[in-house]
């Protein structure tokens, strides 16, 4: 491939990247404001209050619109490159995320999310094991359904498949399956939390448990109440959601460790190595963000500075999300089937049904902040 | 198809990715805070929810410290107690988050006012801090 230097990587961004930011401008300045005031069924704002139509699933769906069906299925070479930049605003987002909490709130609510954390993301991934084994299904195949189902979608998968020497088809099944559980849980779950009227405590508990992926618990949180606040569904949700990112290494050692004792030609493997190369080091980031807000470096809670930089998380998030909706090719998630699908089914539905149980028995209405 | 083409990401490996993001996230908040301390004169302040303007605190021309209260709202507040929505008319006061002093009054009390909608006191804030 030619290489073509910094400046033309940088340009080559630019076409996918501007039309990424021009749909969020559209969307957050005229489409959201006139469904507020639309009347449908005779009811102002029934787009936004029964359908959970604000800008975030809005720039999901755009995002899956211009995919499947005005590019054909496929991002153009032109704007391939700015739609890859979708991660990287996620993990922004995600880093400034950190300014909604002080470390003392983190301790309030850190407790609960990680025994909840750690006891469905690695049961998940025991019950996915024995599933595979019960399934007949091949040992790679499980391995990488595991990661996937057990602890944060497609970083795991992808993080888990050479360990387990898993083929591109499985690793590629194995991400269409979770991935189109986790859109179907994206739509679903903010009407499913309004229907029980879940707290945001409650609601972001969930979520963050029960979905399988970073940008989609986001997209959910949101959903379900799309300010971002101390004390909101993603003020909560994201807590879940960083302390299951900080828990691929240990899984992707786990099960690693799991397909080489049952090879003849067992490898060592190291939980260090795996820690030095998989640690997602953007959660440090976040941790320095919240460090900062816990010595009020970053402006008062109420202070227009906050308001100004929950404004700019929002632009940012609200790009990576019609990015993401720009990767959910739905041919992909038809092609998804066999046993990866089985597994990742009942995998998926069990965890998200048993999450919604152990919630509501065990997690109170009122937030810890 | 090149791994290259495969990969979700502009970047060498999900490392530099990372480290990316790390630093636009940095410079977005250096940015928001020297913009804010700097180079924004005054701000307008907004209610923070929606309520009833019952009191403003402040005259025009008025010095405020930081922690002065300004204008008081009441406003519904909502709770979970004991797993009840519980919902209760409260009047609570909003301060001054930085030292300054104060441009405009543009709310009269009495007013409905709507979160993030009209500006109810405008202030001068010390540069360099945080309003």
């Amino acid at each position: 491939m030619e290489d073509k230097g910094l400046f033309g990587k940088i340009l080559a961004i630019v076409p996918g990247l501007a039309v990424m930011i021009g749909t969020l401008y559209v969307l957050r300045v005229y489409v959201e404001p006139w469904m507020k005031d639309a009347v449908v069924f005779g009811s102002k704002g029934w787009l936004v209050q029964v359908l959970s139509l604000n800008y975030i699933l809005l720039s999901i769906l755009t995002g899956m619109f211009y995919r499947n069906i005005l590019f054909g299925g496929k991002i153009p070479a032109w704007a391939e490159e700015g739609f890859r930049t979708t991660r990287l605003f996620i993990k922004t987002g995600v880093i400034m995320l950190g300014s909604l909490y002080t470390f003392d709130k983190l301790l309030k609510v850190g407790g609960v999310a990680i025994t909840l954390i750690v006891a469905f993301v690695f049961g998940t991934a025991i019950f996915v094991l024995w599933l595979g084994k019960r399934l007949g299904a091949d040992r790679s195949v499980t391995a990488t359904m595991a990661a996937a189902c057990g602890v944060c979608g497609v970083s795991a998968a992808v993080a888990t498949a050479p360990g387990v020497r898993a083929k591109p088809v499985d690793l590629a099944l194995s991400i269409a399956t979770i991935l189109g559980f986790g859109i179907m849980t994206m739509f679903v779950s903010p009407f499913v939390g309004k229907m029980l009227s879940l707290s945001d405590y409650q609601f972001g508990a969930w979520v963050g448990t029960g979905i399988l992926n970073s940008g989609q618990v986001l997209a959910t949180c949101l959903a379900f109440n799309p300010n971002f606040a101390p004390g909101t569904a993603v003020a909560y949700g994201e807590i879940w959601n960083v302390v299951r990112v900080i828990c691929i290494p240990f899984v992707v050692f786990f099960i690693t460790a799991w397909y080489w004792k049952g090879e003849a030609d067992a490898e060592h493997v190291s939980l260090g190595s795996i820690l030095a190369s998989k640690f997602p080091i953007f959660v440090l980031g976040f941790i320095g963000m919240t460090a900062l807000s816990s010595l009020h470096i970053i402006g008062a809670e109420g202070s227009e500075t906050l308001h100004l930089m929950r404004d700019v998380m929002a632009w940012v998030f609200g790009i990576g999300l019609v990015g993401l909706g720009a990767y959910i090719d739905v041919r992909e998630i038809k092609a998804a089937g066999g046993k990866p699908l089985r597994i990742g089914l009942i995998a998926g539905v069990t965890k998200y049904v048993l999450a919604m149980i152990i919630i509501l028995a065990f997690i109170p209405k009122e937030g810890a902040f | 198809m090149s791994d290259k083409k495969k990969s979700l990401t502009v970047f060498k490996s999900d490392r530099h990715e990372d480290l990316a993001a790390i630093f636009a996230s940095a410079l977005i908040v250096v940015v928001v805070l020297t913009y804010m301390a700097f180079i924004v004169p005054s701000v307008g302040i907004k209610a923070p929810q929606d309520g009833k303007l019952v009191e403003i605190f402040v005259a025009e021309g008025a010095d405020v410290k930081k922690g002065d209260k300004l204008y008081a709202l009441e406003v519904v507040k909502k709770k979970w107690v004991n797993n009840v929505m519980e919902e209760k008319v409260a009047v609570e006061s909003f301060t001054a988050k930085a030292n300054g002093k104060v441009l405009k009054i543009s709310g009269k009390p009495g007013e409905a006012v709507k979160k993030g909608k009209q500006t109810i006191v405008v202030l001068e804030h010390e540069k360099g801090t945080l309003p």
